[in-house]
C-alpha cells in the first residue's frame, strides 16, 4: 500500500473496512467479561463511600473536602428529565462505587507488572488498532504511527504506555490518581474549572465519586509527538463507572486525543457517569476524538449502558482551538453534549457528530457552542442515524453573547431513518444577542433513499451492504474528521450497528 | 421539598391565588361545563413562569398578574387601519367588548355569526363541541394555561359557522380606547365541508388582552386568517391560535406583528386528515422596547399532509423576536412534507433573537427540513445598491422589505399581502 | 440469452395501471436488439421490471436470462447473474467515493458467483486503464457517486461501471439522453468496445441517432405495452422519418 498515492489509501482502508465488516458477523462483539478477582466497596453511596474512595486514592484533604461537597450538592439536586429520553428510575444504592483488580491494590510499577489478564481483556478488544500491543509493551508495534494509551479498567487505570518518551516533551500522560499525587498544584488549579461540581446533576455525581481517569498536561509550545488514547472498559457487574479526564493545553500546544470505550454484555443495565474536561489556553489546539461502542442493549431491549456523560471544552485564551468528533453507536441511553466556551478572541469550537441508535436505544445528543469572544467561530455537523425502535435527538445550543462581536456559527443536523418504529428529532437552542453575529442553521430528515438503494443492488449489493455504504456516505463529512484508525473503525460500527434494521 | 415539586407548588399556588374568589360567567349548561372543566385546567397546570420549557426566552408576569400595567395610547398620526380598503363585514371589539353600533350586521350568505354572550345563554349550540375543546387538546403535549384562562373567563367574541363560500371576508376590528382595559375575547370558526372563508383581524386590541381562536375545518374545508395585530407600544398580549384540520382542508394563516411591549402568539395546528395543508407565517418588526414571541407547534396525524412555517422577524434598539416552532409528525403520517423557516434581521447591536426551531419525526417517509439564521443587512448587497446611486436608508428599507416578502409571500391573496407591505414600508419610512 | 414471453407488469402504487401489457422478446448470445417507441409506450418501465425495481407488479408471462427466472430474484442475483441496466437518470449517492462504490459492487458480485475478490492493488489497475478510455480522470473516480456530475458524465460513469462489471446482458435505458454529439460517441465507443459474442445489448431509445453509433442487429418498436413491429436497422430509419403513427395506426388497424 505504501505506493499508493493518499486515495488510493483511503479506498485500502474501506475495503479492509468492508472486509472487517463481514468478519464482525453480527452482535456486539465486546460482549465478553474478564474473571479477576476484584477489590469491591460496599455497595451504595454515602460520605463514608465517598472518604473510602478518597482515602483508597490516598488523597489530599482539598480533595476529599471538594468531593464531599460535591456529594452534597447532589443530594439536592434531580436527574434532569428535559432529555427526550426515556430514563427508567436508577437506585444509586444498588450500585458499587468503585471496583479494583486485586492486582492492581499495589500498583505495578511498569506495565510488566500489570496482571497478564488484563492484557489479555485488550488483547480481545482489538480496538482501536493496536493498543494492546502498546499496552503490553511490544516495540514492533511502533511502526506506524505511535499512540501512547492509558487504559482504564473499571474505576482505575491499570497503565499507560510510552511515559518515558512523553516526559522527555514535557507532556505528562498519566491517570488522575497519579495526577493527584505527583501534580497536585495542577490538578488542585484546574479540576473543576470547566465544569464545576454542581454544574448538573451527573457532573455533581462524579465529582464526588470519580475514582480514576486521565491527565493530561501539554506544556508551552509543545506538539504531542504522539497521539494519545485513553481506553475504557466496563468490566465488573453492577459496578458504575465515574471516570474524569482532565486535559490541559498550554499557550502554543497542539494535543490529539483518543477515547474508546466498551463494557461486557449484561441484562442489567450500568451506569457511566463520567466528566472530561478540557482547558485551551492562548493559541492552542486541542482535538477529542470519541468512538462511544459501550454494549447497547439486546435487540429487545435489556441490558445496556447508561451513558450520562459531561464533556466541556474552555477555549480560555485568544486563538484556542478545540475540536470534538465523536461516533455515538453503543449504549442503552446517551445523554452527552460536549461543548465549547468560547471565551477568548478568535477561538474556534467544532463538534462532529455520528449518532446511530438501533433496536430499542435512546439518544439525546449533540453540543453547545457558547460564544463569548469577539471574532469566535464554531461549526456544528451533525448525523443521526435511527433504526428499530430507537429513539435519536439532536439537541444543541448555540448562544452568541453580546460581547461576542462579529462572530459566526454554522450548524448542519441531518436525521435519517431506517424503519418507521423509530423517531429523529431535532431540538436546537439558538441565541443571538449581538448583530454583527451571524448565526445559520439547518436540518433535514429524510429516510435512507430507495432509489439509491436500488441502484446499489443492481450493481450487485445485497441490502445491508448497500445500506451501510449509503449510510457511510450520509456520514462521511463527520468520519473524514476521525484519525485514520478511528475512521476504520467506526466505518465498521456503523455498519455492524445498522444490521437487523432492514429486511 | 426537591426543585420540580417546588415549582410546580408555586405555580399551582399562583393559579390558585388568581382564581380563587373569582366565579365563572353566568351561561348555560354547555358553557358553563367547559368553563369550569377549563378552571379546573388552570388550576391542576398552574400559570406559566419563565421556568417552563417553552416561557424560557419570555417572561410571562405582566400576562398573569393580577393587575394591569397602564399603558399610553398610541397616535397612529392618520395613518388608516389595515384592511380599511376591502369591502368586508365589519365586527368591531373596543378594548375587547363588542360594540353593535360600530359593527356590520351579522349577515352575509354562506356564513351564521353570532355572539359568544348570546350564544352562551342557550342551552345548546354548535359550537359546544369545539368551544374549549381544542384549547384542551392544546394542552398536551405542551401545557397553554393562558388559554385555559380564557376558556373559563371570556365573555366576548364571535361563533363563526362558514356553510358556504362567503363573497366578502369577516372582518374582527379591535380598537383600543382605554390605558388600563384587560380583555379577554374567545372566538370560534367552524368551516363546514368544502366551505371557504377569509378571516381579517387587526387593531391594537387592549392594552392586555388574552385571545384564543378555536378553528375547525372538516374535510375539504379551507380558511384564510390574515391577521394584523396593531401598533400600540405600551400594551401586552397573549393570542392563542387552535386550529383541526380534516381530510384534504386548507389553512392559511397570517400575522403582522409591530411594536407592543410583550406580544405572545402560540399557534397550534393539528393535521388530523389526509392530503390536508397548514402554512403559517409571520412578519414582525420591533423597534425599542418590544418582545415578541412565536410559539407554533403543528402536528402531522395523517399521510401525505403538506406544512409551512414562515417567520421573519426585524428588530433594532433592544427589540427582542423568539421564535418557537415545532413541526411534530406522528408514525401514520407517512409522506409528510414538512418546511419550516426563522429567519432575524438584527438592525443594530443591541437586538435580539432566540429560537428553538425543533423536528419530532416518528415516520420514515418523510420530507422535513428546517432553517434558521440570523444576521445583519448583507453589506455586499448594501453596497451594490448604493454603487447603483441608491441612498442607503432607501437601500436598507428596500433589502428589509425584500427579506420580508417570504412570510408576505404566503397570504395567498396578493392584494392583502400589498396592503400590509405597503404598511411595513410606511413604519420602515417614518423610522428612517 | 434474455428470453421475455407474455410479460404483464402493472404500478403496484395506482394498482389497475398496466403498463406492460404481453411483451415478448428473445435476445440471442452477442446480439444487440433496440426497442423505439413514443413516449409513455413502458420502455423503462421494462428494464425497471427485468432489473427488479420496486414498484412494479408482474401480473403474467415470464423473462429469463440464460433459462433462469429473473422475476423471483433480488435485484442483486439478478445482478451477479449478469444483468446490468445503464439508468437512464443515474443516481447520486452523497459521501460514497465513485472507487469505494465500484469496488464494492464488483467484489459483491464476484463473491456471489463464488469468484475471489479482486485486490486494492489489481483492482486500481483495471479500473485506471478503463476509465482511461472513457476519458474519465482520476479526479472523477475521487468523487461522490454521480454528485455534481455533468450529465454526460454520468453516462460515461455507467459505461464504466458496466465494463468493470462484466455482465451478460447489458440494458441501456436512454443513454442517449442529455447527450452532446461528443459525449454520444464516447458513449457509443465505450459499448462498441465491450460488444463480444457472449455479451448482449437491449438498447432503449428514443431516436434513431444513438443506433448510427450502436448498430442493432433487431430493431423492436414498442407500443402501449408490447412490441408491434420487429424489423432490421432499416426499421429505425422508417421510424427517423415517419414518426411512430404510422406504424401504431397500422398496429391498431
Amino acid at each position: 500500500m505504501a505506493v499508493l498515492d493518499e486515495t488510493q489509501m483511503r479506498e485500502g482502508v474501506d475495503r479492509e473496512t468492508v472486509e472487517t465488516v463481514q468478519s464482525m458477523a453480527g452482535t456486539y462483539k465486546h460482549g465478553w467479561e474478564t474473571e479477576i478477582e476484584m477489590d469491591f466497596a460496599p455497595k451504595g453511596l454515602n460520605e463514608d463511600i465517598v472518604r473510602l474512595i478518597s482515602e483508597k486514592n490516598n488523597e489530599p484533604e482539598w480533595l476529599l473536602e471538594w468531593r464531599l461537597d460535591a456529594y452534597r450538592r447532589w443530594l439536592t439536586m434531580e436527574s434532569p428529565d428535559w432529555a427526550m429520553l426515556n430514563i427508567p428510575e436508577i437506585d444509586y444504592q444498588e450500585q458499587y462505587y468503585y471496583a479494583k483488580p486485586k492486582s492492581m491494590v499495589e500498583k505495578p510499577k511498569s506495565l510488566d507488572e500489570v496482571d497478564p489478564k488484563l492484557l489479555e481483556t485488550y488483547a480481545k478488544l482489538g480496538i482501536p488498532l493496536k493498543e494492546q500491543m502498546l499496552l503490553a509493551g511490544v516495540e514492533g508495534a511502533e511502526e506506524g504511527r505511535k499512540v501512547a494509551v492509558d487504559a482504564v479498567f473499571d474505576s482505575v487505570s491499570v497503565g499507560t504506555t510510552f511515559k518515558k518518551e512523553l516526559a522527555e516533551a514535557g507532556v505528562i500522560f498519566c491517570s488522575i490518581s497519579e495526577a493527584v499525587q505527583d501534580h497536585p498544584e495542577l490538578v488542585k488549579r484546574y479540576l473543576g474549572s470547566v465544569v464545576p461540581q454542581n454544574d448538573n446533576y451527573f457532573a455533581a455525581l462524579n465529582s464526588a465519586v470519580f475514582s480514576d481517569g486521565s491527565f493530561v498536561y501539554i506544556p508551552a509550545g509543545v506538539k504531542c509527538p504522539m497521539e494519545l488514547s485513553t481506553y475504557f472498559r466496563i468490566n465488573a457487574e453492577n459496578t458504575g463507572q465515574f471516570e474524569r479526564t482532565l486535559i490541559v493545553a498550554e499557550k502554543g500546544s497542539h494535543v490529539s486525543y483518543l477515547e474508546g470505550c466498551t463494557a461486557p454484555k449484561r441484562d442489567t443495565n450500568q451506569l457511566h457517569a463520567a466528566v472530561v474536561e478540557i482547558v485551551v489556553l492562548e493559541d492552542a489546539e486541542v482535538k477529542y476524538s470519541t468512538v462511544q461502542n459501550w454494549f447497547p442493549g439486546d435487540e429487545n431491549g435489556k441490558g445496556g449502558i447508561y451513558n450520562f456523560v459531561t464533556k466541556r471544552a474552555d477555549c480560555r485564551e485568544d486563538r484556542a482551538k478545540v475540536m470534538w468528533t465523536q461516533v455515538e453507536t453503543g449504549s442503552a441511553i446517551t445523554w452527552k453534549y460536549p461543548s465549547c466556551i468560547l471565551r477568548g478572541d478568535d477561538t474556534q469550537g467544532e463538534f462532529y457528530s455520528i449518532a446511530i441508535a438501533n433496536n430499542w436505544q435512546q439518544a439525546d445528543t449533540g453540543t453547545k457552542m457558547v460564544h463569548l469572544g469577539k471574532n469566535s467561530r464554531s461549526r456544528i455537523v451533525s448525523k443521526g442515524i435511527s433504526a428499530g425502535h430507537a429513539q435519536n435527538t439532536y439537541r444543541g445550543l448555540v448562544s452568541m453573547h453580546p460581547k461576542a462581536k462579529d462572530s459566526r456559527n454554522y450548524t448542519q443536523c441531518d436525521s435519517l431513518l431506517i424503519g418507521d418504529k423509530c423517531g429523529a428529532h431535532t431540538v436546537p437552542y439558538i441565541e443571538v444577542r449581538n448583530a454583527s453575529s451571524r448565526v445559520e442553521h439547518e436540518a433535514t430528515t429524510s429516510k435512507v433513499d430507495d432509489d439509491q438503494l436500488f441502484y446499489c443492488r443492481q450493481r450487485g449489493m445485497d441490502e445491508e451492504e448497500a445500506v451501510a455504504l449509503v449510510v457511510n456516505g450520509f456520514c462521511k463529512e463527520v468520519l473524514q474528521e476521525l484519525p485514520m484508525e478511528f475512521a476504520m473503525e467506526a466505518q465498521a460500527l456503523v455498519a455492524i450497528s445498522l444490521e437487523g434494521s432492514v429486511g | 421539598m426537591m426543585p420540580r415539586a417546588k415549582l410546580k407548588a408555586q405555580k399551582v399556588e399562583a393559579a390558585n391565588a388568581l382564581l380563587d374568589g373569582r366565579a365563572l360567567p353566568q351561561g348555560g349548561a354547555w358553557i358553563t361545563r367547559a368553563r369550569s372543566d377549563a378552571e379546573q385546567r388552570v388550576r391542576d397546570m398552574g400559570l406559566p413562569t419563565k421556568r417552563d420549557e417553552y416561557w424560557r426566552y419570555t417572561d410571562p408576569r405582566r400576562l398573569t398578574s393580577a393587575d394591569v400595567v397602564a399603558g399610553a395610547l398610541h397616535d397612529t398620526q392618520g395613518e388608516a387601519p389595515a384592511f380599511d380598503a376591502f369591502d368586508r363585514v365589519k365586527l368591531v371589539f373596543v378594548d375587547g367588548v363588542f360594540d353593535a353600533d360600530a359593527s356590520d350586521p351579522m349577515a352575509l350568505d354562506g356564513v351564521e355569526i353570532c355572539q359568544l354572550s348570546q350564544a352562551a345563554m342557550t342551552d345548546l349550540h354548535w359550537a359546544r363541541d369545539i368551544y374549549g375543546a381544542l384549547e384542551a387538546r392544546g394542552q398536551s403535549p405542551v401545557e397553554r394555561p393562558l388559554a385555559s384562562l380564557n376558556t373559563a373567563y371570556a365573555t366576548e367574541g364571535v361563533l363563526i359557522r362558514v356553510t358556504g363560500k362567503p363573497a366578502k371576508p369577516i372582518s374582527l376590528i379591535y380598537q383600543r380606547k382605554s390605558e388600563t382595559s384587560d380583555a379577554m375575547v374567545h372566538h370560534v370558526i367552524r368551516v363546514e365541508s368544502g366551505a371557504e372563508a377569509t378571516i381579517l383581524e387587526n387593531g391594537p386590541f387592549a392594552t392586555r388582552f388574552n385571545q384564543v381562536m378555536e378553528v375547525d375545518i372538516a374535510d375539504g374545508g379551507t380558511l384564510h386568517h390574515i391577521r394584523a395585530q396593531g401598533r400600540d407600544h405600551e400594551r401586552a398580549g397573549s393570542a392563542h391560535f387552535f386550529a383541526r384540520l380534516g381530510a384534504g382542508s386548507h389553512l392559511k394563516s397570517f400575522t403582522l406583528t409591530a411594536n407592543g411591549a410583550l406580544i405572545r402568539n402560540d399557534s397550534v395546528i393539528w393535521l388530523d386528515g389526509g392530503e390536508g395543508s397548514a402554512h403559517v407565517a409571520g412578519a414582525t418588526v420591533g423597534d425599542g422596547a418590544f418582545h415578541h414571541d412565536d410559539t407554533v407547534f403543528i402536528t402531522h396525524g395523517a399521510p401525505r399532509c403538506e406544512s409551512r412555517q414562515v417567520f421573519k422577524k426585524v428588530l433594532r434598539h433592544g427589540a427582542v423576536g423568539v421564535f418557537q416552532g415545532k413541526i411534530l409528525v406522528d408514525q401514520i403520517a407517512q409522506l409528510t412534507d414538512g418546511y419550516q423557516i426563522s429567519q432575524s434581521l438584527l438592525l443594530d447591536e443591541d437586538a435580539q433573537f432566540l429560537a428553538k426551531p425543533e423536528l419530532e419525526i416518528y415516520a420514515d417517509d418523510v420530507k422535513c427540513s428546517h432553517g434558521s439564521t440570523s444576521g445583519e443587512i448583507d453589506s455586499n448587497q448594501l453596497f451594490y445598491l448604493r454603487a447603483r446611486g441608491v441612498p442607503e436608508d432607501t437601500a436598507k428599507t428596500l433589502l428589509v422589505l425584500a427579506f420580508l416578502a417570504e412570510a408576505l409571500d404566503e397570504i395567498a391573496d396578493p392584494a392583502y399581502a400589498e396592503d400590509l407591505r405597503a404598511r411595513l414600508e410606511a413604519w420602515f419610512e417614518r423610522r428612517g | 440469452m434474455l428470453e421475455i414471453n407474455n410479460l404483464h407488469a402493472e404500478l403496484e402504487e395506482d394498482s389497475g395501471v398496466k403498463i406492460l401489457k404481453g411483451l415478448s422478446l428473445t435476445i440471442k448470445p452477442g446480439e444487440v436488439h433496440a426497442i423505439m417507441g413514443p413516449n409513455g409506450s413502458g420502455k423503462s418501465t421494462l428494464s425497471y421490471v427485468l432489473s427488479g425495481r420496486d414498484g412494479y407488479e408482474v401480473t403474467e408471462g415470464s423473462a429469463t436470462l440464460e433459462g433462469v427466472d429473473l422475476l423471483e430474484m433480488e435485484p442483486e442475483e439478478r445482478a451477479a447473474a449478469g444483468l446490468f441496466l445503464a439508468f437512464q437518470y443515474p443516481v447520486e449517492i452523497p459521501g460514497v467515493g465513485n472507487m469505494t462504490f465500484l469496488r464494492t459492487a464488483v467484489n459483491a458480485q464476484r463473491k456471489a458467483r463464488g469468484e475471489e475478490e479482486l485486490s486494492a492493488g489489481e483492482f486500481l489497475k483495471v479500473v485506471r486503464a478503463k476509465a482511461k478510455e472513457l476519458q474519465i480522470d482520476a479526479e472523477m473516480l475521487k468523487r461522490p457517486v454521480n454528485v455534481g456530475f455533468s450529465g454526460g458524465e454520468k453516462k460515461r460513469n455507467e459505461i464504466l461501471q458496466m465494463a468493470m462489471l462484466e455482465p451478460k446482458m447489458c440494458i441501456l435505458d436512454e443513454t442517449d439522453s442529455g447527450l452532446d454529439v461528443d459525449a454520444m460517441k464516447l458513449v457509443s465507443d465505450g459499448v462498441n468496445a465491450l460488444r463480444d459474442a457472449g455479451r448482449s445489448f437491449l438498447v432503449i431509445t428514443h431516436y434513431q441517432r444513438l443506433l448510427n453509433h450502436i448498430q442493432p442487429d433487431v430493431v423492436h418498436i414498442m407500443s402501449e405495452g408490447r412490441i408491434i413491429k420487429t424489423g432490421g436497422p432499416e426499421l429505425a430509419l422508417e421510424v427517423e422519418e415517419n414518426g411512430y403513427a404510422d406504424l401504431m395506426a397500422e398496429a391498431q388497424a
